[in-house]
């Protein structure tokens, strides 16, 4: 075939390529016909309403000398790790407010942390496009080092963010500003699985977040600078089983909804999405102008034990939104509340049990918000 | 005996001529063109990579065409919400759950300032709920006094000084934080050293992302997150240097 033949090809195959995608994007606005928002209300859905002191702040953790860009608890026992710009991972035990491990990073800029299942070592990554694995049994050395007891490397990119697989200790997740996500055998060092990275299998820009799914451990989603997130099932690399338009900026922030078959977003674009995994279907919106008219991006979520409420950290002084999910409304600015961060909320998490929210902040503080009020028993 | 040989030489050279009118006069051809088998090769990996999009979303299409509506999902998402207790929420129940949320109140504390509610019955902390601020809200746009309780720290908010806009100075500050730059202004500093100027990629947001390119071949570009920033510094062995500093 000559050259003119194939451009001839080149441009019928385009035509068809974006002819097929204006009819898949129809049919699914047809099938689009309400969100969560209007089926609540339509069903009669009281508005959650939470007095001034129903949320309050119950633990402010102390250490950290530099901006917290994320945290992680235990699935259980209550710990928190949180790694900061001051070079250091910190272990707190969030319920006396005591350090239990504080561990030099052997490169400072660290963006990602999270804690193993059985809570017994800690992974962290960052600029330096490793990922390092530290066993919270090792003693330091005489200067307090920790020594690293792994390292994944292989990454062309910084690593954005880090999770372990649900109860397993040795596999773990990253996600990289090399536009791929690598499954990692913790035991050997080496990569099992690389998502994404050739043309048209995933994603075309940083993945800057990853979540797994409560429900089933062989699927996580992905976030990225392209403005969508990609379902992957870990048992094929090869391609996203399914990706996820709508939002108009990156996606910062990527985690499962409680049920494990929807998940929620934050972007650049300013809102917050809740999506269906198995349909693809884009089902609410959460946006909130702010006076200015400007969209604030979105830093971080976490949702509640129920799914009810959706927290959402803005990358502004301190907001943090409370999303009622169900009716779509802010219910509360955890930034307005008394003993508020100072700054930028930059990283979210929930306890395991639901009882308490983290933050991290850039005022190089946590906090930790649990209900406070009154519960009416009948 | 000249005119023989003239006469010889006449032949011939009439010879010459006959044979040179019954061949079609020279026309010198133009090399053939170099077979481009690269652009071939890169032209057709191009169709092959769109044909294979479209099997794609015709599959796409077909599997969207059996979906059921947003209507179900959003009523598994209402009925998962409303079945499962949550710790977080104000509610009332028909019965009374062990409150796992009292260990964050009730546990024994150095710092008493470190609640500020507590409950009263089901818990035995018997601490009291402490006397909200009795200071007035400054005149702040967007102050918000909740009933009966404190004002927000954050109430009196005088705008911060804005930072200058570096090399755009067409760029607006709005709310201290960041700039706002028109198309094509780039409002974050030049790259480093040997980087060339910076040009704007992203023409739809108000601050372009810059990318620059390194000169010295065997110097590395460190891609930073989020504003893309690319600092190009000679030597880039030492991957802990930070050249993300503006970003990070």
């Amino acid at each position: 075939m000559s050259v003119s033949e194939l451009k001839e090809r080149h441009a019928v195959a385009t035509e068809t390529v974006n002819n097929l995608r204006d009819r898949l994007r129809q049919r699914r606005l047809q099938l689009l016909d309400t969100d969560v928002s209007k089926y609540s209300a339509a069903q009669g859905r009281s508005p959650v309403k939470f007095g001034a002191t129903d949320l309050v702040c119950c633990r402010t953790l102390l250490g950290h000398t530099g901006k917290v860009y994320s945290l992680d608890w235990t699935p259980e026992r209550n710990r928190i790790v949180s790694a900061s710009q001051d070079g250091r991972l910190i272990v707190w035990n969030a319920l006396t407010s005591q350090k239990t491990h504080a561990i030099k990073l052997p490169c400072a800029w660290v963006m990602t942390c999270a804690f193993s299942p059985n809570g017994q070592t800690v992974a962290c990554g960052g600029l330096d496009s490793v990922c390092s694995i530290f066993s919270l049994s090792s003693t330091a050395d005489k200067d307090g080092t920790v020594p690293v007891s792994r390292t994944l490397s292989g990454h062309r990119g910084y690593v954005s963010c880090c999770q372990y697989v649900p109860n397993e200790d040795a596999h773990l997740i990253t996600s990289s500003g090399d536009q791929t996500c690598v499954l990692w055998d913790v035991t050997t060092g080496l990569k099992t699985s690389v998502f994404g990275g050739e043309f048209q299998s995933g994603h075309t820009g940083d993945v800057l977040s990853v979540s797994f799914s409560g429900s089933n451990r062989n699927w996580f989603i992905s976030g990225s600078c392209d403005t969508t997130a990609c379902l992957w099932d870990t048992r094929a690399a090869s391609r996203a089983v399914r990706t996820f338009h709508g939002h108009e900026g990156d996606v910062n922030t990527v985690k499962f909804f409680p049920d494990g078959y929807r998940f929620g977003t934050g972007s650049d674009d300013g809102t917050c999405r809740l999506y269906d995994l198995r349909t693809g279907h884009q089902l609410q919106v959460y946006h909130q102008a702010n006076g200015d008219g400007e969209n604030l991006p979105v830093t971080s979520i976490a949702f509640s034990a129920s799914g009810r409420l959706l927290f959402a950290g803005y990358a502004n002084n301190s907001t943090c939104y409370v999303w009622d999910t169900l009716l779509g409304e802010v219910v509360l600015d955890l930034g307005e509340l008394q003993d508020s961060h100072k700054n930028r909320i930059s990283c979210l998490g929930m306890s395991a049990d639901g009882s308490a929210l983290c933050t991290g902040s850039w005022d190089s503080n946590l906090k930790i918000w649990a209900f406070g009020g009154h519960r009416r028993v009948i | 005996m000249a005119s023989t040989s003239c006469s010889v030489k006449v032949a011939g050279e009439t010879g010459l001529a006959l044979a040179k009118s019954s061949l079609p006069p020279p026309r010198p051809k133009s090399p053939p063109p170099y077979p481009d088998l690269y652009g071939k090769r890169r032209e057709a990996a191009r169709v092959q990579m769109l044909e294979r999009e479209i099997g794609f979303l015709e599959a796409k299409i077909k599997f969207v065409e059996g979906l059921q509506p947003s209507s179900r999902c959003c009523k598994e998402v209402s009925d998962f919400v409303v079945a499962n207790s949550d710790p977080m929420i104000p509610a009332q129940r028909k019965s009374r759950r062990h409150c796992r949320f009292w260990k964050w109140l009730c546990f024994p504390c150095l710092s008493v300032a470190s609640f500020c509610c507590c409950c009263r019955s089901e818990c035995s902390c018997h601490l009291r709920k402490p006397k909200c601020c009795n200071s007035t809200c400054c005149s702040c746009v967007g102050s918000k006094c909740f009933n009966g309780s404190c004002c927000s720290n954050s109430c009196c908010c005088p705008k911060p000084s804005c930072p200058k806009c570096l090399s755009c100075p067409s760029c607006s500050c709005f709310r201290g934080c960041c700039c706002s730059c028109p198309d094509l202004c780039c409002c974050i500093p030049t790259c480093f050293r040997s980087c060339s100027r910076p040009s704007c990629l992203n023409k739809k947001s108000s601050c372009c992302s810059c990318n620059c390119n390194c000169k010295i071949k065997w110097s590395s570009c460190f891609k930073c997150p989020k504003l893309r920033l690319c600092c190009c510094f000679c030597n880039c062995k030492n991957t802990c240097s930070n050249p993300c500093c503006l970003a990070f």
